[in-house]
């Protein structure tokens, strides 16, 4: 079974700006990932939300049925 | 998918990480630590040749203690010296000194230099942050032109 996982895709240049390609983030979730990232590295100079930003956030139920 | 952002970096640092920065960017363009002091440590009489350049770090706080002393440290390479401390306004400061050089020589390579502190700054900073959330690294490597490119991830579950 492949769990699904949340990954960030990190360029630090020469200078120290960085370029972050937040992936297995969508909606809100990507919004929080993105806020992360300024308070740890700084200023926000330019961003893009891809296809992923814009598809429904997942929930997950579990049905169990027991039978006897 | 998700997300691309672009960073301009900001240094926010207690000297403590701010030294750890400026020793693993000094040794990856070959200088060493030659002091480093909590004192103001006289200046050194200087020769007609020597020449120094005075530069900040953009966009840096060097956070002190409450006693406020200044800390300084100080990297050689083939006879440059360049001491970084915190100036009077609380900024990441260094200067460059070599005997034979021209100030612009020095000032490239002081631009070098720092350059280099703030991306292991950067680069330490997200690595403490993003493992103490359970991320893990599983892929790293440094570029030709000095850039560092890694994938970090999390799995669910």
């Amino acid at each position: 079974m492949i769990m699904p996982h949340r990954e960030f895709e990190i360029t630090i240049e020469k200078d120290g700006h960085v370029e972050v390609h937040v992936k297995g983030y969508k909606g809100r979730a990507c919004h929080d990932a993105v806020k992360f990232l300024e308070q740890v590295v700084g200023e926000v100079k330019s961003q893009r939300e891809t296809s992923e930003f814009y598809e429904p956030e997942e929930h997950v139920q579990h049905r169990i049925d027991h039978r006897i | 998918m998700g997300a691309v952002c672009i960073l301009a970096p900001v240094v926010i640092a207690a000297w403590p990480a701010f030294s750890s920065a400026v020793i693993a960017a000094a040794s990856s363009l070959g200088y060493q630590v030659v002091a480093e002091a909590v004192e103001v440590a006289a200046p050194e009489e200087q020769r007609e040749t020597t020449t120094s350049v005075q530069l900040e770090i953009e966009r840096s706080e060097v956070v002190t203690n409450s006693l406020g002393r200044d800390q300084r440290i100080s990297v050689s390479r083939e006879g440059i010296t360049v001491t970084f401390s915190r100036d009077l306004r609380g900024k990441a400061s260094l200067c460059v000194t070599g005997e034979g050089f021209a100030k612009e020589e020095l000032k490239a390579l002081g631009e070098e230099l720092s350059q280099a502190v703030v991306q292991q700054y950067v680069y330490q900073k997200l690595m403490d942050e993003m493992r103490s959330r359970g991320f893990v690294v599983v892929e790293e490597e440094q570029n030709e032109d000095r850039s560092i490119h890694m994938k970090i991830r999390h799995w669910e579950g």
